[in-house]
This record gives structure tokens, sequence and C-alpha cells, in this order.
């Protein structure tokens, strides 16, 4: 679920790193949206609901929030020029067990206190509760997938992990980013991350596009450093050492450089109050993060094509009991969104270079006292 | 220190005026040889790039190489408030916080300072490797911005298609279709109506009406446009400035590979 403090520390050390823009800054990108069955079917199936919290459904009672909340989020990206492809989850790695029954565990705990507070709770807590019990199965999966197929988007079934099938199909360049909310997606080396792409509209937040390179750079980083950065923070995959947090770890990562010698270093210091945890799997760990199972980009082939518009119809509507309106009318904008051509950005065709005022004279001047004055320079401003 | 006078304040409110809606920020660079300007609108199709010479000054000097971020729209606020004909003096000191702007009416004695706080921009700069062309148009640059603004009416993309002695500009829209034709043509009273096509290779590109519709807001800085195309590469428009000239440089759209 993440890698804790991580956002925060790029923020703090390489802020140069992360560019915000608007939504439709990203148009003509062909994104691979990490879409497993724990990110986006979870958000649609805890915030499409009915006024009175229970999930939409069908006449035969089945569940169809998700499929609501995929067909119009899909059909926003597409009517801004981007071109969506969502990547599903495989098995997950054994590694990642341990975390899964965690969850497994809060789930069943949400359940049972849901069932509790149906005699005694408010509605609110109720509802609360209620959306921690929410649980994407496999047949969300199956039917996001067929919903896919009918609206023309490709999608990816990784092996494994979806966040390292998307970094990889971003670095073979079949995609421009690879779009997670996910921080760890940055330990498998995509060109550029970016997140809030998938976030609803109401919530107007800039998508956040990170400049994998730049974070690098500007944190004085490698690959390997980075994922041991990422260990050492917290990954599902194992757990860390008790009382380093981001802050610290970062100092240690960059004085030590590794796991290995950061260990050896709390364990040569006595008074250190540090503890490695006894049979600590980190380099297994680093493993998944650096040599991910993922299908071979060059053999996966994405193609957007129209949408089956009577087959939507069918499904969405005589199936699942939408409004036959409002389908064709995404439908609709699918199409126009698919077809035709796709601008080109300069970026393609000129390299992009530093910033062009480091290289004057005055520029390096202007860099080594604009620090002093940048924050009074804002300030004025505002 | 810099200082630059221009004689007319018309011209770099006009520059200001043309640049405004494509890009927000920008870093000035000025040196001895006058301010130049390299700046990409945020979705990166479009890029801008202003030469303003010393010679298109009436006075200029810049000791020391200078980079001013300046907020375009706060610019152009300040800018308004000048007349045209008004004699404008820019003036910046070595390490700057401000930009100084200094309208002087020439025939009242009435002078208007202007300060702008600048900012620090931290932009990506693309390098833009000397580029061939196969075909280049000079055309007057009214004409081109009337085709433009006509075929946005139907479509949200402008084809250009490029034969031995004629540009065809083509719009496909929902409800139908249009199209223009120029061809090359002289006139020797008035130099400024003429069109010059110089061809190599023939050209079929298509670009993002709404980007155009930028481009042209700079007709009144030029009586003529050049407009440079090469296949499957960003296309060069160009508006002479008295000394020096502004510059945008367009990607294509593309045909889906698939």
């Amino acid at each position: 679920m993440g890698i804790k403090g991580l956002n925060a520390l790029i923020l703090e050390n390489a802020p140069k790193a992360i560019r915000t823009g608007e939504f439709k800054t990203f148009f003509g990108r062909k994104v691979a949206v990490f879409n497993p069955s724990s990110m986006c079917l979870y958000q649609f199936l805890i915030a499409v609901r009915q006024q009175d919290g229970q999930q939409l459904t069908n006449e035969q009672g089945d569940t169809t929030s998700h499929l609501m909340g995929f067909f119009y989020r899909t059909i926003r990206m597409v009517n801004a020029g981007i071109k969506p492809c969502y990547v599903f989850d495989g098995k997950p790695p054994v590694m990642k067990g341990g975390e899964l029954e965690k969850r497994l565990k809060r789930r069943e705990e949400a359940e049972k206190q849901a069932t509790d507070l149906k005699e005694t709770g408010t509605a609110e807590e109720l509802q609360k509760f209620e959306r921690r019990t929410v649980r994407a199965t496999r047949e969300h999966n199956e039917d996001a997938k067929k919903l896919l197929k009918l609206m023309g988007i490709p999608y990816v079934e990784a092996p494994c992990e979806a966040e390292a099938q998307c970094a990889a199909l971003a670095k073979a360049g079949k995609v421009y980013a690879a779009a997670s909310e996910d921080m760890d997606t940055l330990c498998y080396e995509p060109p550029y991350l970016l997140r809030y792409l998938t976030a609803s509209e109401a919530r107007k937040l800039p998508v956040n596009e990170i400049d994998y390179k730049r974070v690098m750079e500007d944190m004085e980083l490698d690959i390997d450093m980075f994922v041991d950065l990422c260990i050492l923070l917290g990954c599902d995959y194992c757990e860390t050492i008790r009382g380093i947090g981001p802050v610290t770890a970062y100092k240690l990562i960059k004085e030590h450089k590794s796991i290995e010698k950061v260990i050896e270093a709390i364990e040569a210091n006595p008074k250190s109050k540090y503890k490695v945890p006894e049979n600590w799997p980190f380099a297994e760990a680093r493993q998944l993060f650096l040599h991910p199972e993922v299908l071979d980009s060059d053999k996966v082939e994405l193609k957007w094509s129209e949408p089956d518009v009577e087959g939507l119809v069918d499904y969405m509507v005589k199936q699942n009991g939408f409004s036959e309106q409002r389908i064709r009318d995404g439908a609709e904008k699918l199409k126009k969104g698919l077809k035709g051509s796709t601008q080109g950005r300069l970026d393609g065709f000129f390299s992009v270079m530093k910033q062009s005022n480091t290289n004057t004279p005055a520029g390096k001047k202007r860099a080594g006292d604009s620090k002093a004055d940048k924050g009074k320079k804002k300030k004025g401003k505002k | 220190m810099l200082e630059g006078k221009f004689d007319e304040a018309s011209l770099l409110k006009k520059v200001i005026d043309a640049m405004k809606d494509s890009v927000k920020l920008c870093n000035f660079n000025c040196t001895e040889n006058g301010i130049s300007v390299q700046a990409i609108d945020d979705s990166r199709v479009l890029l801008i790039s202003l030469l303003i010479e010393a010679g298109s000054f009436e006075d200029y000097r810049c000791d020391r190489n200078i980079v001013l971020g300046l907020e375009m729209e706060s610019l152009n606020k300040i800018i308004k408030n000048g007349n045209a004909s008004d004699m404008l003096t820019l003036v910046a000191e070595d390490s700057p916080d401000a930009l100084n702007l200094i309208f002087e009416d020439k025939r009242r004695d009435r002078i208007a300072e202007y300060s702008l706080k600048l900012m620090d921009i931290d932009q990506d700069f693309l390098k833009i490797e000397d580029m061939k062309f196969d075909a280049v148009v000079n055309m007057p640059s009214a004409e081109f911005a009337k085709i433009c603004r006509d075929m946005k009416t139907l479509s949200e993309s402008l084809q250009i298609i490029i034969t031995k002695d004629s540009v065809k500009f083509n719009s496909e829209g929902d409800f139908g279709s249009g199209s223009v034709v120029i061809k090359s043509f002289t006139d020797l009273e008035k130099t400024e109506e003429s069109v010059r096509i110089t061809l190599e290779k023939p050209i079929n590109l298509t670009f993002g009406a709404k980007y155009l519709n930028d481009i042209i807001k700079s007709t009144p800085l030029a009586s003529q446009v050049t407009i440079k195309l090469c296949d499957k590469q960003p296309a060069l428009f160009e508006y002479q400035l008295p000394s020096g000239y502004l510059r945008f440089y367009l990607a294509p759209k593309f045909e889906d590979e698939e």
C-alpha cells in the first residue's frame, strides 16, 4: 500500500522532480493505469453509493458501483485525450502474504463491528464500517475487464504486481507514464509516475507528475539505494527497523549506501537504540523491487479500438440496469476521444536541457543568492 | 544593469499580447545583444522563442547577463497601462528583485513608472537543433489569421497540404468541411501581399486549431508570416520584428500508428 513518508521525503529533498499539472495537460499521452483489485475498484466500490450508503446494485442484487465508476472515469480520461490502458494485478508475491493477511483481518473485524452496529449504532457509524468491509472480488475484476473490452480500452494482466508491469510498460516506451497512487511504483523505475490521475474530478486535485530521473539526481541516490530506502521506510513486503523514520532512513542510506552497511553500522554501535528484526528478509524484498516478474513489454500489444456500443448497451443497460441514454452518451464520447489523430508533443522532437539560466554567469550568481531571496520574493508576490 | 528604451511601447505591447495566452511564466534573458525568451506551454505542444535584438531599441545597454523571471499576466497588466505611442524604458539592476518599466509621454510631460516583482522560474529548456524544412511558405499574416479562424469554426484540427505551387488549408468537422487554397502570387506594388512557396517535398500535416489560434495573436507584429514545415516534424511559424523575431514551434498531430 505504498511507502510511508516517501512522498514527503521527495517533496523535501527533490521538490523539482514533482511537477503538478492540470488533468487536461496530459492529453495525447498513453498512460498505464495501475488498477488492481485493491485500488481503483476499491475506490469506486467505496465512493459510488446511493444516499443511504447502500451500494448500487442491479436487479439480481449484484453490486454495480464499480462498473459505474469505471465507466465514467475512463470516459473522463479519454475525453481529455488521454489514452489509458489498465493493468490488473496477478498473483500476489509470496512475501506480500503477511500484509494481505493483516488487511483481511482488519476487514473481518470491520465486518463484525458492522453487524454489531446494525443493532445499536447510528447510521453514520454503520456507514463507516460498511465501507471498510468492501472487498473487490474476482468477479468485480472480471466485470471490469468485460466492460473495458466493450469500451475498446486495452488492459494487461500482470503476472504478478501490477505496478511493476505499469512501470515496465512505461520504461519500454509503450506508454508515457505509469499512473498509480502508490509511491512504491517508483521503485520499478518508470520514467514518470502520475499521481491523482484517477482521483475523482470533484476533488479537483492537480495531477502530480514525478520525474524518476530527477528524483534520483536531486536526492543523490541510485536505484539500489532508493529501493533500500523504500524498504527502510516500510513497504508491503517486510517490516522495518523500529524507530527509523523517513528522515533517519534517508540519512542512513546516504551515509552507508545499502541496508547491509546500515545493519553493520547499527550492530557495530552497541549504544545504538535501533534493533534490526531477526531473519529480516530485506534482500528478498529488494529482489522483488529490482527484478519484478513482468510480461515482456514488447510482446504486449496495446490497441485502442472503437467501443462496441450495442454490446455496452446490452451489458450495462439490460444486464446491470443503467440508464440507456447515459451509456449511449458515454459511448459517443469514447468514440470521439479515441478516433482521429493524437496531438504530438515537442519534447518528442527536441531534447530537454537543464534550466537555461544556470549556464550564464549571472545565472550562477543568481542561483547562489536566489535561495535566500526565494522565500522573500514569492511572499512578496502573493 | 539593464537599460532598454523603446521608441514606442507598442512593440512590447504586441509581443506580450501575442505570448500571454500561451505561456504564464517566462524567463527573459538579457544579454548585451538583446533580450531573448524561450517558453513552452504547459502541455508541451507549443514553444515560443522570442528575440528582441538591441537594434529594436532606441537605446540599449546590458552590462551583465540578467535573467528576469516574469509572470506574463502581471506584465501584461502593467504594459496595458501605457499608451502605444509612449516611450518605454525597461530598467533592471544586476541582480534584480524587480523590473522597472517607465512610460514617457512624448507630447506632454508625463512619466509613469511601474515596478514588477520578479519570480524564480524553474523551466525546462528545449534544445532546438538546426532543423531542415521541406517547405517554406511566406504569406500575409492577416490572411493566415483569417484562414485559421475560419477553419476553426469547423473542426479542432487544421490540415495543411502543400503541393507544387499551392497551399491548401483543409478542415473536416462533424457537420461539414471546408478548405482554402492559396497560390503563389507576387504583388510588386504591395510586397507584403505576396505569397511565396518554396517546396522540396510535398507536405501533408495536421495541427491543432486551438494552438494556431494562439499563434495568430502575433498578427499585428508583422505583415508577413513565414511558415516552415517538414514531414512529421514540428512546424515553425515566424513573425519578424524590426530587429529580431517571434517564433512558434508547434508539434503536429499524428494519425495513430495502430
